[in-house]
């Protein structure tokens, strides 16, 4: 199972360097986040010393970027007929679900890396908050995660990549940009309990404690939670395909 | 040996397949014949794993797929009609990649990847990109590539469209010899290739297993001895 998933993986991920796809991604990656930390986020003008004025757009960016990532990675095998090869081969389809899913998300990781620079340029001018800092990275880094899995999700069950991409970005922004809340509160459930535990349905919620650093359990389980149910999806679409 | 028992696949409401029954021991050229939409992609998708039955069963070996499936797919090698391969890919890389999926020795790659290169021809374009090459070029690849690590069934759509004529008859050379000692399925509209390769027909129409036999039995079926004349006559009856 561990070798089917690395084969897989090693596919994927070698295959979006082949496609120059992820040399794409990576330049309009870093050039928004860039043009939005430095002109839209006002960087010299506020105290960053936790990045805010860059972290603040990744949600928005990444819901833009992952689905052009995730895309093609179920579609094109569906369009291409290249799905029938790879479903006949002795190779697990949760191997294959995982290993599509780590490829997209590792050129996330790669992603993230890039920003790294700025971290440092910034640490020249003012004290920043490391461990704040290393926190959002890693939030970034489980949204990125959740955002993958609804695409690779999204990208099962069609079979044109466009298509795919349309359709993972209007799903993500229903998921993670409307602030639920307004919901919650308007169904007015009584007792705190409740409230909480509605609240902490809210992907919005999250977002706002995971992109200020503080990463708790709570934001670990529900984001994982997310991930492994978009893939749980994943994987019965794919073999609902086959019968 | 295939042992194909009362198999049935709907799609929806349309009825592909209906109670197909038949056996196949290794030695056995088998070409599935039938009209277009006849249910010969479907009967090879089924046997490859690809599609579950709507209802009976395919046992490989005994085994059946909802019960072992890891352990039949390494037995099968499959073509598709398209003989789709990763275009971004070179054709050294997909063979690599075919290699690795199906479970071949690493130390055993390079030498496996040489003599199926040689087998088809492929040596000179085995650092050319797949999306580059020929029809005829990706069909040879996709075959080379489920060969790699020699299946003892290979079910073949088409398997020769796109060739040349010295292409379609090397190729069916192999086949021959490969059957020697494993199954061979083959779906074909080619007349010539059913008598010169098969040592079974399966004749299917309308979803249906209507003959089981083979092309020189088929043949007779026609007042002038010729198989295309007594498959016009025998799918067209139904109509």
């Amino acid at each position: 199972m561990l070798k089917q998933t690395y084969l897989i993986f090693q596919k994927e991920f070698c295959s979006f360097f082949r496609t120059r796809l992820a040399y794409f991604i990576l330049g309009i990656y870093l050039f928004l986040s860039m043009f939005c930390t430095f002109y839209l986020g006002l960087y010299f003008d506020v105290v960053n010393a936790n990045l805010f004025s860059f972290f603040y757009f990744q949600v928005n960016i990444l819901m833009l970027l992952i689905p052009a990532l995730t895309m093609r990675l179920w579609a094109d095998e569906y369009k291409t007929g290249s799905i029938e090869l790879l479903l006949t081969q002795p190779l697990s389809c949760t191997a294959l679900v995982i290993g599509k899913f780590l490829s997209a998300w590792g050129i996330c990781l790669l992603l993230l890396v890039g920003t790294i620079p700025l971290w440092f340029f910034t640490s020249r001018f003012l004290t920043t908050d490391n461990l704040n800092i290393l926190g959002s990275y890693f939030g970034c880094f489980l949204i990125s995660g959740c955002m993958c899995a609804v695409g690779c999700m999204v990208s099962a069950f069609n079979k044109s990549p466009i298509v795919a991409y349309l359709a993972s970005v209007l799903l993500l922004i229903l998921i993670i940009v409307v602030n639920y809340n307004f919901v919650f509160d308007a169904l007015n459930f009584p007792g705190s309990l409740i409230i909480r535990f509605t609240q902490s349905l809210n992907f919005f919620y999250h977002q706002s404690t995971v992109l200020n650093g503080q990463v708790g359990l709570d934001n670990i389980i529900y984001y994982i939670s997310i991930t492994v149910f978009a893939l749980w999806l994943n994987r019965i679409t794919i073999e609902y395909k086959r019968g | 040996m295939i042992t194909v028992k009362n198999l049935s696949k709907d799609f929806g409401a349309i009825k592909a397949l209906q109670n197909i029954n038949f056996t196949i021991s290794p030695g056995d050229i088998v070409a599935l014949l039938g009209p277009n939409g006849a249910g010969k992609s479907t009967l090879m998708r089924l046997l490859s794993g690809y599609l579950e039955p709507t209802g009976g069963e395919i046992e490989i070996s005994g085994r059946t797929y909802a019960s072992h499936r890891m352990q039949i797919l390494p037995e099968i090698g499959y073509v598709p009609e398209s003989a789709p391969l990763y275009g971004e890919m070179t054709v050294f890389e997909f063979l690599k990649f075919m290699s690795a999926v199906r479970n071949l020795p690493t130390s055993q790659t390079s030498t496996r990847i040489a003599e199926v290169s040689e087998q088809f021809e492929l040596s000179g374009v085995l650092n050319q990109k797949c999306e580059t090459l020929s029809k005829g070029f990706k069909r040879r690849v996709a075959i080379a590539g489920v060969l790699t690590a020699s299946p003892r069934i290979l079910i073949l759509d088409e398997p020769t469209e796109g060739l040349d004529p010295n292409q379609k008859y090397g190729i069916r050379n192999f086949f021959k010899e490969y059957a020697r000692k494993n199954i061979v399925i083959i779906s074909t509209h080619i007349m010539e290739e059913v008598t010169s390769l098969s040592s079974r027909v399966l004749l299917l129409n309308k979803g249906k297993l209507i003959k089981d036999t083979t092309a020189a039995h088929l043949s007779e079926l026609s007042p002038d001895n010729n198989l295309e004349t007594a498959f016009r006559s025998i799918t067209n009856k139904d109509k």
